[in-house]
């Protein structure tokens, strides 16, 4: 099941797990010719895939110089790809059967591993991950220093090379007026906040990603430790704020969020910020029982079907014609 | 705005912060792998290559320290160089434990403490 697809608890959507992995004795993606690349990436499919059976039934590779950029722009929605492996060159993936597993090669690091999980399991994503780091060590050689641990491009990833994020879901927390002091509390205590897309992208339908900052000189397991007390504190935080709408403002709250039910099943045209706040009500509406959508999608599934990446893809599109596909694509399926 | 959470927000209190300072370092080594300098570094923020933060040792620590909170990698080990690493590190939580015990008067352990610290040595852990 495709992560975006999985029912939860309505916070906390999604889990991911990302190991930062490169090769002893090689220069870094960015720091290779178009040719070295090419070499480079010949010798760790070859490592990955032919010296080991179990990978090369589960996985499925993706040359994406040789993909349609629908395709891959859908990739990105899964986030089985990083938004510069879109129009980048020389990049590839590796796709599990379930769809929540990706090996990808030659963004900023050689190898950069990923799981990515609908609901909040942070534990078991990193379980996994881990598991098949192990497995492609067997036959390739990390760049490791025994003081900096794992070398990666960017030094903020050096050590563990272990990103862990969640995506959550802060609708009430917004309402109420109360999310950017929760989340100033939870930046610079290594901890880092961003939008859907991840570093430079904003927090767009009240989609936060929660991510650790510190990769070194912790372990593993600390780091995940940290960041699952942040996490469990501002998902606490956002339940008591719902909660608060529901007993000391319903009227209110349920006029709100049936506006913009209202507004998207039967409007026009609507533009890509009006799309993700009241996809983020209607969300909000059926995770507090009050909204019961029978449609073909869920909310999330539309936020991320009409952001402007994915609805300008063929690049023939007005902004007035978008905005009509965008009500379009909305009204047909929510 | 509906103040809830006052009471929450102690719990942020006397966490590890940091801000992070400019890195000053002259520096004309280049590395021998990917042919970077250390004003390559501080132009695009990215290390070459691994062997990068071997040529400049001192400057990789210096930006690794201002950034996270431990220079010191404290996390896995890939199973190749894991023997020999995971030996030192065995070594190091013998000696603390050495330590404790002559600190907490037990001698007993202490014996045993140094016999395997002594048996480790011997095999050229250091
Ligand atoms: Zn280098």
């Amino acid at each position: 099941m495709i992560w975006y697809n999985d029912l939860n608890d309505g916070i906390v959507i999604s889990t991911r797990i990302r190991l930062a992995r490169n090769l002893d004795k090689t220069p870094f993606p960015a720091a290779l010719g178009d040719k070295q690349r090419a070499e480079v990436t010949a010798k760790l499919h070859a490592a990955v895939l032919e010296s080991n059976s179990a990978l090369a039934v589960e996985f499925e590779r993706y040359e994406l110089d040789n993909i349609a950029r629908n395709k891959k722009i859908s990739m990105l929605e899964e986030h089985l790809i990083s938004p510069q492996m879109v129009d980048g060159k020389g990049h590839s993936v590796l796709v599990n059967k379930s769809r929540n597993m990706s090996i990808m090669f030659m963004e900023e690091d050689h190898i950069r591993l990923q799981v990515i999980m609908g609901g909040y399991c942070v534990d078991e994503a990193f379980d996994m991950a881990d598991k098949v780091d192990d497995v492609l060590e067997e036959s390739l050689t990390y760049a490791f220093d025994e003081r900096f641990g794992y070398l990666t491009a960017c030094p903020t990833n050096a050590g563990t090379g272990l990103r862990a994020s969640v995506m959550m879901h802060l609708p009430a927390l917004e309402i109420t007026g109360n999310i950017t002091r929760v989340l100033q509390s939870v930046s610079g205590i290594g901890v880092a906040v961003r939008g859907l897309y991840g570093e430079g992208t904003n927090a767009e339908g009240c989609l936060y990603q929660i991510s650790n900052q510190i990769t070194t000189g912790l372990s593993e397991k600390e780091i995940i430790q940290k960041l699952k007390s942040v996490i469990e504190r501002v998902s606490e935080m956002e339940k008591q704020a719902r909660n608060i709408l529901a007993k000391k403002h319903k009227a209110e709250i349920e006029d709100k969020l049936y506006r913009s039910y209202g507004i998207l099943k039967y409007a026009r045209s609507v533009t890509s910020a009006e799309a993700k706040a009241m996809l983020s009500d209607v969300m909000l509406g059926q995770n507090m029982g009050i909204i019961k959508c029978d449609g073909k999608m869920t909310p999330l599934e539309l936020i991320i079907k009409t952001a402007p990446a994915v609805i300008m893809s063929d690049g023939k599109l007005s902004p007035e014609e978008r905005d009509t596909a965008r009500a379009e694509l909305i009204r047909s399926n929510i | 705005m509906m103040d809830l959470f006052s009471e929450l927000f102690d719990m942020f209190e006397g966490m590890d912060m940091f801000s992070p300072q400019t890195v000053v370092q002259k520096d004309n080594r280049v590395c021998p792998v990917c042919g970077h300098t250390w004003s390559d570094f501080l132009r695009s923020g990215k290390f070459g290559c691994g062997e990068c933060y071997k040529t400049f040792r001192a400057g990789a620590e210096q930006v690794i320290k201002q950034t996270q909170s431990n220079s010191v990698h404290a996390g896995k080990i890939p199973s190749k160089s894991s023997a020999d690493i995971k030996a030192k590190r065995r070594l190091e939580e013998l000696r603390k434990q050495l330590k404790d015990a002559v600190n907490k008067e037990d001698y007993e352990s202490a014996a045993k403490l140094h016999a395997e610290i002594k048996a480790m040595e011997g095999k050229g852990i250091k």
